[in-house]
């Protein structure tokens, strides 16, 4: 778009239809972004008591942490375990629904509703289902006393926000997964089976491959989601607990930073947490998004 | 193209059934639940059957909790974002799309990069930006030694404070500062030909007419998507309202209903009425969906080109 007649050469207009929102941006965006790493530099005193510089001292402290590598290190296999499975199963949904079955259609509609369910409702409608008393596997517990006990078993609170995050994390992928098989052109399935390859063959060599970009991307944003949608899951279901099996590092930050008044850790760990999400994202699309074929 | 996949296909019926099972479960059981007593609850646990005192527990979400106020300032938070991030997203795609501005690119770099980190992850100086909006302004003075002028010439330096913390443009404003909107704008206007420009421009249309009576018709669907979308990412917003709102009478539905739940495990709590809280909360996002998923559907699809 650089010819001279396809665009508008007005000079301050432009500035004046982008500036109300870059000023949001910067003020609501990019400055607390520099003050978390600002501050990181910091020992900030709650209450506005004024601040003093100690270099690396923040991160000296944070680093010998012990809670703030647990927490980091649940993070990570938080990540990994919720964000594959809420890729796999809207995946496997999507290649269900793609075909032309009578389910298809009720299943598009219902898929997306979670959508509208808020991640704290969702978390306090499971920590009532998943109640070790009242909820859906209190028989298990009357049968089995002590086999299902979030309260008590990091491994079973875990299980629980990961059965949320996914719940909730459906209607985004299954949309994006079902529309990218959507727009695979016919002409290559019916190419496919005309040279001898069966329905469950196709969707490995035809229907998976060509939607390497939908899933490469629902992976991508799914990485960043988990790292802290799980926020209004941990502070509804578990709240950290039992004994800080479920504490992530979005919660530890919170709680460090709104009940521990510990300003400049909080701050240091969000620059570390940032760093991460921004060098886990372009490592991604170094790695990852290089060896996709967009061309179809 | 006829071919016999039927293992198939009963396989996919099987998943999807499960899929919906999975999705419809837990929602059920919050309606059934919703519809019994609490005396119900304690003696039998969880609810496989409506009763009929759902009326009951929700009469009691409206007498007994804040949730009535707070679903007013959930409506004015979602509402007010959708509109906010609709306009000013058309506004500043249309800037760098249809202008021969050399910052064009810079301009959609620096709001595209907001994507990637979210409010969740900077809530802690985002925090200290929104309990004063002057901040950056003083320690700007300060820095560049202006501050230290002023304080000369006047006797004090300037220290201007303003704090949003706990009004709706504070719960508002962070939210709105997201790049998705410009994004699906800009994606939209770079699809419309090119003498579509041409010819307005032949017809003597300047930037303000060609804006208003050629890309904001065209724009329409777009424009409902995007405000399907953030509608509901507004109400359905945690972390941020949680801590912007200091009072219960400013917080969000969402916000109140977490806050039902007692913070430790002792005897059961009243999921009757928390489940019917859960229902009301969640009844205006749903209704939404289900009217407007046309729009939703292509908003994510959209958002994502």
């Amino acid at each position: 778009m650089t010819s001279e007649s396809t665009l508008f050469s007005n000079r301050w207009l432009p500035v004046l239809l982008v500036a109300p929102f870059m000023l949001l941006i910067i003020l609501f965006f990019y400055v607390p972004i520099f003050q978390a790493f600002y501050w990181s530099f910091f020992l900030e005193q709650p209450f506005g008591g004024g601040s003093m510089f100690v270099g690396l001292d923040n991160f000296a402290r944070v680093l010998s942490d012990r809670e703030f590598w647990q927490a980091g290190g649940r993070t990570l296999v938080f990540m990994v375990t919720a964000s594959s499975l809420a890729v796999l199963i809207p995946l496997i949904l999507a290649v269900a629904a793609d075909r032309k079955i009578r389910l298809s259609l009720p299943a598009r509609n219902v898929l997306v509703w979670p959508k509208g369910v808020a991640g704290a409702s969702i978390g306090v409608v499971f920590a009532f289902v998943f109640n070790p008393f009242v909820g859906i596997l209190a028989p298990l517990n009357k049968a089995f006393p002590g086999i299902w006990a979030p309260g008590i078993d990091g491994t079973d609170a875990f299980i629980t926000l990961i059965a949320a995050h996914v719940w909730s994390g459906i209607p985004f992928n299954f949309v994006i997964l079902l529309a990218g098989l959507q727009s695979i052109p016919r002409t290559m399935q019916q190419a496919a089976a005309m040279d001898g390859a069966g329905p469950w063959r196709r969707i490995f060599d035809v229907q998976l491959p060509l939607i390497m970009p939908q899933l490469f991307l629902t992976l991508v944003l799914e990485f960043t989601e988990s790292v802290t949608s799980a926020f209004a899951l941990i502070d509804t279901i578990t709240h950290g607990g039992p004994g800080g099996a479920t504490t992530l590092l979005v919660y530890k930050i919170y709680k460090d930073g709104f009940s521990g008044y510990d300003l400049s850790g909080a701050a240091t760990q969000t620059a570390i947490l940032m760093v991460f999400v921004i060098l886990l994202t372009a490592a991604q699309f170094v790695f990852l998004g290089r060896r996709i074929n967009y061309e179809r | 193209m006829i071919e016999n996949a039927r293992s198939l296909n009963i396989a996919a019926s099987v998943i999807l059934l499960a899929g919906m099972l999975y999705i419809l479960g837990p929602l059920y059981l919050t309606l059934a639940t919703a519809s019994q007593s609490y005396e119900f609850l304690l003696r039998n646990g969880l609810a496989w059957y409506p009763g009929d005192q759902f009326f009951n527990n929700a009469a009691r979400i409206f007498t007994e909790t804040r949730i009535p106020i707070q679903m007013l300032n959930s409506l004015a938070v979602a509402f007010s974002l959708a509109i906010a991030t609709c306009i000013l997203s058309f506004l500043s795609a249309y800037a760098i799309v249809y202008f021969r501005i050399r910052w064009a690119g810079v301009a959609f770099a620096l709001i595209l990069a907001t994507i990637m980190l979210p409010v969740d992850i900077r809530v802690i100086t985002t925090y200290q930006v929104a309990s004063n909006v002057f901040s950056p302004v003083n320690a700007l003075l300060d820095v560049t030694g202006l501050n230290g002028l002023i304080a000369k010439a006047f006797g004090a330096p300037v220290q201007l404070e303003l704090s949003v913390l706990n009004t709706h443009f504070g719960l508002i404003a962070p939210l709105v500062a997201h790049g998705t909107g410009t994004f699906l704008f800009r994606q939209f206007f770079l699809t419309l030909p090119k003498d579509l420009f041409k010819a307005a421009r032949m017809d003597g249309a300047g930037p303000v007419r060609f804006m208003f009576d050629i890309l904001l018709p065209l724009s329409r669907t777009s424009f409902a998507a995007l405000f399907v979308l953030t509608f509901l990412s507004g109400w359905t917003q945690y972390l941020w309202p949680l801590v912007a709102s200091s009072t219960p009478d400013m917080q969000t539905a969402v916000v109140g209903l977490a806050r039902l739940l007692p913070d430790s495990d002792g005897e059961v709590p009243d999921f009757p009425m928390i489940m019917a809280g859960a229902v009301i909360v969640s009844l205006v996002p749903l209704l939404m969906i289900a009217l407007l998923q046309r729009y939703l559907v292509q908003g994510l699809v959209l958002s994502e080109k």
